[in-house]
């Protein structure tokens, strides 16, 4: 029989199909044990699962941007701290050993150890952090159930819960969720923020969904007004498709440019490569008809487990991206990681009281040689197997850059009289974040093959503001007239000197952006994939020679303001 | 080894955000290091244990470190009380 809900509409978008209901924060596990010869076996399934959980938080963060960073970050920091408990984790090794119990069950039997002790606290508060021990167990929990079957989840279905924490969501839109609807939280909460940016459909606050919905059944949500409909009629069916096909409309308009050039409207090309860290994303990649890898991010590697990944382990990677891109050039960049970060991998540094301007980046690289080395050579022998361009983050000097390109030379040569197949030369290219790599460009852009702006860290070192901090809000921003001229300033020196120059920042993804950054005379973009196909969109109704006449314009702004006025007043006329 | 008497005087206790700060903080030090509080001792470097400690506002707790870099270690812990935790109130 029809019934309707009313939540709040938290992300907009229409979805009809069955429901999956997830009980709250319950491990349902049957006490199961093992023989005595697969304990170790068990135990390192369990840390291959919580390594998988770890490296979906390190992604969901690395994800995370602006405003929410500072709020969603910390929760998550939490979350990954509690991952890497040593209570937690001897505790579960130790039952595993001990009581030989599989993984699952000794996750719900520490669950309730930790459960049992939370729930008899005097304080509502401290009570209520079972919650963050449950989130984060049944995260490895669903890693573990994963690995063992590789089902998707809720492929296709629409989840029924309680809440939804952040990082879970995104897992849950990967996994091919339709829709989530939830009978707590908030339009404000930090899921339904998340939820629009990934354009997943969003109900929350449904309070009576969990008693009258049951597995299977069939549901109607709107995303837009809250509406979740239970064994929708005719009438119900009618409105959804309605939505589904105005939504659809829009999507086809863009979808169709996956095989349509980047090309302004005075027919120049542009280039768009993507931003990559998982074999997803290049596919996703080639599929969108991208011009290739612009920035394929190592940090991965190195952080989803407690050790440093060997050269064969690297190279294998490295060869795969390449592989999968066909042709079409792709752009490693090599570690980026500092004293933040670099602890968890075993590259034991010492605390650094301000890690944005310590060992990071480039530095580490070179501070850990053997490291490098690794990196480069496993780099090289991929280059065996199509186009592969090197690109070295937090280049602040010539002498860093110099001492790469040494190496290089040496690894390359050591490669091929181990006879490996290798390309002839591998380009060797440089990141511009720090202001004093765009001002000296001059000194050093005779070393390198090419350049890549990263818009994110240049905006903080140059205007003195961290972007994590909230109260900095209004002074970190791209459209400051200092930015806009170094920007400039790189890209014309690029082009003088025949190096092709990228922008890879958050900047390069914002179609907004995109004019201004034409104007300023830049062809090559590099973008997370899902802005991919907007950004085409919006270059193709460009007009780059009008845009470039109007450059000194957009030059001569004295404040954020003129600068947001110009855009406003170049952005192109149809966008769609 | 080194044992310091403190008190939570932030607002909020020894909750998840403090927490995370104090394991953060002693995270770069090889010290071992404790919390005992209402007759419970409890590893300082686990944002578990810590929690599990449910020190709210007032809360008398005895640090104890042990190693190398001991009165760093100690150092550090003590500073994060006194400045509570870097909350606004």
């Amino acid at each position: 029989m029809r019934q309707e809900f009313n939540g709040h509409g938290a992300s907009r978008g229409s979805a009809l199909g069955r429901a999956r209901v997830r009980l709250p924060h319950v491990l349902e596990v049957l006490e199961e044990h093992i023989p005595a010869k697969a304990v170790e076996a068990e135990v390192a399934r369990l840390h291959a699962a919580i390594a998988t959980v770890r490296n979906e938080m390190f992604a969901l963060r690395e994800r995370l941007h602006g405003a929410l960073v500072h709020e969603v970050g910390e929760f998550l920091d939490l979350h990954s701290l509690l991952l890497d408990d040593p209570e937690l984790l001897s505790g579960l090794d130790e039952l595993i050993r001990t009581g030989r119990y599989s993984a699952d069950y000794a996750l719900r039997l520490q669950r309730d150890r930790i459960a049992s002790v939370f729930q008899a606290m005097d304080d509502a508060y401290f009570r209520s952090r079972v919650d963050d021990i449950d989130q984060v167990i049944g995260r490895v929990h669903a890693a573990l159930h994963r690995h063992d079957n590789g089902i998707s989840g809720v492929a296709g279905e629409i989840l029924v819960t309680d809440n939804v924490a952040p990082a879970e969501l995104v897992q849950l839109q990967a996994q091919g969720v339709m829709a989530i609807v939830t009978t707590s939280g908030s339009i404000l909460s930090h899921s339904a923020i998340l939820a629009r940016s990934l354009h997943l459909p969003y109900v929350v606050g449904a309070a009576q969904a969990m008693q009258k919905i049951n597995d299977g059944d069939v549901l109607a949500v709107d995303g837009a007004t809250g509406r979740v409909v239970l064994e929708p009629d005719a009438n119900d069916l009618r409105g959804h498709r309605g939505r589904v096909r105005e939504l659809a409309r829009e999507r086809k308009q863009l979808h169709r440019l996956r095989r349509e050039p980047t090309r302004t409207i005075d027919g120049v090309d542009v280039k768009l490569f993507a931003n990559a860290e998982s074999r997803d994303d290049v596919a996703e990649a080639h599929a969108l008809g991208a011009a290739g890898v612009g920035l394929y991010r190592t940090e991965f590697l190195f952080l989803q487990r407690n050790e440093l990944p060997d050269e064969d382990e690297q190279f294998r990677v490295y060869r795969d991206v390449v592989l999968g891109m066909t042709g079409r050039t792709v752009t490693i960049r090599t570690l980026d990681l500092g004293a933040d970060k670099a602890d968890r991998t075993g590259l034991a540094l010492r605390d650094e009281p301000n890690p944005a301007l310590g060992l990071r980046g480039v530095r580490l690289s070179l501070a850990r040689s053997g490291l490098l080395e690794s990196q480069l050579r496993a780099l090289v022998r991929a280059s065996g197997y199509g186009p592969l361009r090197i690109l070295l983050p937090m280049i602040s000097s010539r002498e860093e850059v110099r001492a790469v390109r040494s190496m290089l030379k040496r690894v390359t040569v050591q490669l091929r009289e181990e006879g490996h197949e290798v390309a002839e030369q591998v380009p060797l290219g440089a990141m511009i974040e720090v202001p004093a790599a765009a001002i000296a460009l001059p000194t050093f852009i005779g070393s390198v093959d090419f350049l890549s702006i990263g818009t994110n860290d240049l905006v903080q070192y140059l205007l003195a503001a961290d972007r994590n901090n909230e109260a900095l809000t209004n002074l970190y921003t791209p459209l400051h007239p200092a930015v806009i001229r170094l920007v400039r300033d790189v890209i014309r020196l690029g082009e003088k000197r025949g190096k092709p120059v990228a922008v890879c920042g958050e900047m390069a993804g914002d179609p907004h952006f995109a004019p201004m950054l034409l104007a300023l005379g830049l062809t090559e973009f590099s973008l997370h994939p899902a802005t991919l196909l907007e950004l085409r969109r919006t270059i193709r109704h460009c007009n780059l020679a009008q845009l470039k006449a109007s450059a000194p314009a957009l030059l001569r702004a004295r404040d954020r303001m003129a600068i947001e006025e110009w855009i406003h007043g170049n952005a192109p006329a149809h966008r769609s | 080894m080194i044992e310091h008497e403190l008190t939570v005087t932030n607002r909020l206790g020894l909750h998840a955000r403090a927490t995370a700060k104090l394991v953060q903080a002693l995270s770069g030090f090889r010290s071992s290091a404790t919390l005992t509080a209402k007759g419970r001792e409890v590893n300082a470097k686990s944002i578990m244990g810590v929690m599990l400690l449910a020190a709210g506002q007032g809360t008398q707790v005895k640090l104890r470190v042990e190693g190398e870099d001991e009165a760093n270690a100690a150092q550090a812990v003590i500073s994060l009380f006194e400045r509570r935790f870097d909350e606004d109130s």
